[in-house]
């Protein structure tokens, strides 16, 4: 399948790839031709002193630049684009799955999501350069070969066999190098993730005046990745003297086999400079393919990171059918999921019901039912006598709306928050921000409705979150609508304000509060308590309170 | 919001980094001395190659490549062991001015004070030193050895072609100004470029972060077809200025090809006709042709790092600028605060808007418990904060033990007013060294005790290694509660005379919110007690209650005096308690 993936990132791409890649290969033969030219011209031009032959020679070189500079310009290009149009193509792709109606069923967290459709889907698209620095990396090996063995047979194969053998033995020293750079690399993430972890929470460290505690902390973490990267800096040091050793021994070795076939009579002046250039440019190309056997590794990873959400299955199934009423009752039979145990309640048409459950297990579960992403449940929940799974998915969503008790809300503004994206008039909005007590959020921006909620609304309070959460819930005005623990960020005063001009808004459709807020219990035509799984009372909030130890201790203050 | 805190300027930056440089003077000047003597022996490789080449058009013996590889061999091994210890040596300098740098930039960060802070937000001090850290790291990590090296490359094989000839010398400087011409081209147009490239980027990382953290809501409100064409918009607009930035780029390259064109063909012309009028041997036009063809690489690695290293540059003016704020100073005379008074007086405070609080004032006398009560927006959160002295009021004053706060110096303020707010943090580590921050001498027994006091005992020793359990983000995550108790035990060990409160208790629901509370009655008893009541429990646990309105004290009293005074105060009590709910 992750082949699948790659293979299908080269086809999308192929024509573009194609011409990047003859373009480049262009390229690198012009670059391993330049010490070519070099030692031509010492031997045609500059050694016999012909103007004609140095006439020829700078034409020439005119010639290899100008293809070197347009190969290099035209066929780069052309791969990169293809590699950012596959990386945006990966990245929506991501994104159209996850967010689908659906669901997925990877059971992965949103951070790491975001990390496949941020990160993975670019390392996935790096195949597409991958492929093109390598076909363009072979070409310029093969075209360096080809200039050597026509010199010089033995020579030529000296050197084609003893630079592949320098960069292994390079390549085989650098695990060792990775191992130290890695414990490096680690410390420093781990200093940098302190640092961060601090900052984040210098409010709280300088309620307690612990600022200082925490600098010290933070020296001798940094003392410790110091210490990492000396060690590492040593290896490094070994290893970069090694390869400069290493490469010089192997041109004295060159340089002694060619200058004794030159001195004897067998290469020309200019073939001993072509060599002894090749000979240094011959380790690029096949750096690089070593590169590219990187690149093309961590692309397959991620590439199967990518396959597991594109190709996950749908978490719910749906149909086709429609509520055809303005008046809607929500039904569950028999449920049981996790810690529910055969659940059956029901919230009539305009009724405004209440939900206690003891047990906060208890609500989230009934919650993550009623908000349609588990199809494991047992027993049936039903939207005007409907099974809900057999309503066609939009409308099923339009019904029936569960608010979240972690308030998201988007980029945008005010506005665009409490209407999502929906066409509104602002009394419309205005009346939906009263009816969630949130005036003063929208009163205290200059802006007004137009402020920007920037970053997930991390520049509103807990509790201003919560009521623009709620005026959007209002706002929607769907036939049910499900709200969890909506007042818990907000101080006793509004919670009263909120209970009331929630009821009044709500007045003729349905509405289930799930909720321990005797405000908002008050208020509510009908209250259910759960306890262990089950329904165990309903009744009035004041019967429950007048009859019911338990009820009373749970939600009285 | 963003940038209030200082970026150095160029001139700054160089004087802090050269200042750390000097610190490890010996260090420094051996690397570089080191580092220049390995650029050197490179250049002894191309210098025999022309002598060999002189050797072949004289028609010298074959005995003659002895000599010659033997020199390379000993050039090489010498190059081998001369790059090994630079290299470790210019890691060693830049590594440990780095590790002072960051220590410095955070001690600062930490010790920003509270106005500055609450000007700034914690959002440009994250950055600085999350970011700017690493880029700055990455860069001396990866970057720097192979730069110093890149640079003397540059410098010593410039300086051989001239020893080979001057003329061959200055055929090749004729590259020079080309190259410092096509940078000119391009750096002015590539940095407004790479500014919005990286603006798009992060939008985009924003969006996508956005939708699916929030994919939930998404679904449920029928978002996703506007969430996907906004993503896609944005992925779109990133992806086309990823494209603009890399075409000016590759017209760069372009230009550099043209400066190796040029200076090589100088070389080789200028060689060309030395060589016929007798005044340079083959040898020595072929080893100055090597010399230039051996600066393409280093040169283009510097041309192509040096948006890396313009980068890193700009997140180190940041941290030289951050590093450079003074370290918090305490007043020329300090006090020393002996009672546990906490006085308001007279507090007028504003924002950027209206005001907030209107002539507020008011005193606890040691060891009382105030509690303020009011709807949201009311000033409350404001008056806990100036009265802990982390927000400084437009008119008016705070004591504590009779002497201004100004006077006693944020330092010592914060030793003895702890402020818990509403901002709930744990940190990484172990929980254990969590509530150790508190204060840094304590032993275990301590902390332990610390944590017995708020209650805390039971599900500390539930957790999968009891008290010694890696706890913060990505660890054992804490509920809210949990989190608030650990807050609550790290005020116990830091023991302040006055203790202000701001927590939001109304999450735990109601039975978790009457254990946080009996927990905050213990770890402040005995303190002078500031509590903002979210809940009215917390209100009627107080010896005195005060009732804001839009910045106004409207009602003040005991609980039992305002519930016989049936103001507001008592309406809120009964609505709130639900027992009205029940009577009706």
């Amino acid at each position: 399948m992750r082949r699948g993936l790659l293979a299908g990132a080269v086809r999308r791409h192929w024509g573009r790839l194609l011409v990047g890649v003859l373009l480049l290969a262009t390229h690198q033969a012009a670059e391993a031709a330049v010490p070519v030219a070099i030692g031509l011209v010492i031997d045609r031009a500059v050694a016999t002193g012909d103007w004609g032959a140095l006439a020829w020679s700078v034409a020439g070189l005119a010639v290899l630049f100008t293809v070197l500079a347009f190969a290099y310009r035209l066929g780069s290009r052309q791969a990169v684009l293809a590699f950012e149009r596959e990386m945006h193509h990966l990245r929506v792709q991501v994104a159209k799955r996850v967010l689908d109606p659906r669901g997925e069923r990877t059971g992965m967290r949103s951070g790491e999501l975001l990390s496949i459709a941020s990160s993975d889907a670019e390392r996935a698209a790096l195949v597409i350069r991958g492929v093109a620095m390598g076909i363009a990396a072979l070409t310029a090996l093969a075209v360096s070969s080809v200039a050597l063995l026509t010199i010089d047979v033995p020579l030529g194969l000296g050197v084609l066999v003893g630079v592949p053998l320098l960069v292994l033995v390079t390549t085989r020293v650098a695990p060792l190098l990775t191992r130290h750079s890695a414990a490096q690399q680690e410390a420093a993430a781990r200093t940098t993730a302190l640092a961060t972890d601090l900052v984040s929470g210098l409010r709280t460290l300088r309620g307690i005046g612990a600022q200082h505690t925490a600098a010290s902390r933070y020296r001798a973490s940094s003392e410790g990745a110091l210490r990492a990267s000396l060690r590492a800096a040593t290896t490094t040091g070994l290893y970069q003297g090694v390869t400069a050793a290493a490469s010089g021994l192997f041109l004295a070795a060159v340089a002694g086999f060619a200058g004794w076939f030159a001195l004897s009579g067998r290469l020309t002046v200019g073939e001993l400079v072509t060599v002894m250039g090749l000979a240094q440019f011959i380790a690029e190309p096949l750096r690089t393919l070593g590169f590219c056997g990187q690149l093309l590794a961590t692309s397959r990873a991620s590439a199967a990171r990518l396959t597991t959400v594109l190709d996950a299955e749908p978490l719910v199934e749906h149909g086709t059918r429609s509520v055809d009423s303005a008046e809607v009752s929500l039904t569950l039979q028999g449920v049981s999921y996790r810690t529910l145990r055969s659940v059956d309640m029901a919230v009539a048409p305009h009724e405004m019901v209440g939900l206690v459950a003891y047990d906060q297990r208890d609500a989230d579960a009934l919650l993550a039912v009623l908000a349609g992403q588990v199809p494991e449940h047992e027993g049936a929940v039903l939207v005007n006598g409907i099974p809900s799974a057999d309503l066609d998915i939009d409308e099923r969503r339009r019904v029936v709306l569960v608010e979240q008790h972690d308030i998201a809300l988007f980029e945008g503004s005010l506005r665009e928050n409490i209407s999502g994206g929906a066409r509104t008039s602002d009394d419309e909005v205005s009346a939906a921000v009263a009816a969630a007590a949130a005036e003063d959020v929208v009163d205290v921006h200059p802006a007004g409705l137009d402020h920007t909620v920037t970053d997930r609304g991390s520049s509103l309070s807990g509790g201003q979150r919560q009521r623009i959460g709620l005026a959007r819930a209002l706002l929607a005005a769907p036939p049910v609508l499900v709200l969890h623990d909506p007042t818990t960020a907000v101080d006793a005063v509004t919670e009263e304000l909120i209970a009331e001009r929630l009821t009044a808004k709500r007045t003729g459709q349905s509405t289930l509060v799930v909720t321990s807020s005797p405000a908002l219990l008050g208020k509510a035509d009908r209250v259910i308590v759960l306890d262990a799984g089950q329904v165990s009372s309903v009744g009035t909030h004041a019967e429950l309170v007048d009859t019911d130890e338990t009820y009373r201790k749970a939600v009285l203050r | 919001m963003s940038d209030l805190l200082p970026v150095s300027t160029p001139k700054q930056t160089w004087a802090l980094l050269r200042a750390e440089l000097l610190r490890q003077r010996k260090l420094s000047t051996v690397a570089l001395l080191v580092m220049l003597a390995a650029s050197g022996a490179g250049l002894i490789a191309p210098w025999m190659i022309g002598v060999l080449v002189d050797d072949v058009t004289a028609g010298a013996g074959a005995g003659r490549i002895v000599g010659i590889v033997a020199v390379l061999v000993g050039a090489a091994l010498v190059a081998g062991v001369l790059v090994g210890i630079g290299t470790t040596l210019v890691a060693r300098v830049g590594e440990t001015v780095l590790a002072r740098i960051r220590e410095r930039v955070l001690d600062r960060a930490l010790h920003l004070p509270s106005s500055a802070l609450e000007k700034v937000g914690i959002g440009d001090l994250l950055a600085r030193a999350g970011d700017d850290v690493s880029a700055v790291t990455r860069a001396i990590t990866q970057t720097v050895p192979d730069l110093v090296q890149a640079v003397f490359t540059i410098a010593l094989t410039g300086a051989g072609l001239f020893a080979l000839d001057w003329r061959l010398g200055l055929a090749g400087l004729v590259a020079a100004p080309m190259y410092v011409i096509a940078l000119r081209w391009y750096l002015p147009r590539s940095g407004p470029y790479y500014a919005k490239e990286r603006i798009a980027i992060g939008e985009r990382t924003q969006a996508l972060a956005s939708s699916l953290r929030g994919k939930a809501t998404v679904r449920a409100h029928r978002l996703e077809d506007a969430h996907i064409d906004r993503l896609t918009d944005r992925s779109a607009s990133a992806m086309n200025l990823s494209m603009d930035v890399f075409r000016l780029f590759t017209r760069f390259a372009s230009r550099n090809n043209r400066a190796e064109f040029v200076g090589l063909t100088a070389v080789l012309v200028v060689g060309f006709l030395l060589v016929r009028g007798d005044m340079a041997t083959v040898g020595a036009v072929t080893a100055a042709a090597l010399y230039f063809h051996r600066l393409f690489n280093p040169v283009g690695f510097l041309i192509m790092e040096f948006d890396e290293i313009q980068s890193a540059g700009a997140s180190m003016a940041r941290l030289a600028g951050v590093a450079s704020l003074d370290p918090p100073a305490d007043p020329d005379n300090p006090r020393e605060p002996a009672a546990a008074s906490l006085e308001v007086h007279g507090i007028t405070h504003h924002y950027d808007g209206p005001a907030v609080l209107h002539d507020v004032s008011l005193r606890l006398e040691p060891g009382e418990r105030v509690a303020l009560v009011g709807a949201s927006g009311a000033g409350k959160t404001t008056l806990a904060g100036i009265a802990a002295g982390v927000l400084e009021p437009v008119s008016g004053v705070v004591k504590l033990g009779g002497f201004d706060l100004a006077d006693i110096g944020e330092a010592r303020v914060r030793r003895h007013i702890a402020l818990l707010s509403q901002e709930v943090h744990v940190f990484d580590g172990t929980l254990l060294d969590d509530v150790r921050l508190a204060r840094d001498d304590a032993s275990d027994d301590e902390v332990l005790a610390a944590l017995d006091v708020v209650g805390a005992t039971g599900w500390v020793n539930a957790l999968p290694d009891g008290p010694a359990t890696q706890v913060g983000e990505g660890a054992h995550e804490l509920t809210a509660a949990q989190a608030q108790q650990l807050a609550l035990a790290r005020l116990v060990l830091a023991d302040p005379m006055v203790a202000v409160l701001d927590e939001a208790t109304a999450e735990a629901g109601s039975a978790g919110a009457r254990v946080l509370e009996d927990a905050a009655d213990a770890a402040t008893s005995g303190r002078t007690t500031l509590v903002v009541a979210h809940r009215l429990t917390q209100a009627e646990r107080a010896d005195r209650v005060l009732v804001l309105d839009k910045g106004v004290v409207v009602e003040s009293g005991s609980h039992d005096e305002l519930l016989a005074a049936g103001g507001r105060y008592a309406d809120l009590w009964w609505s709130w308690t639900g027992i009205r709910g029940v009577r009706n």
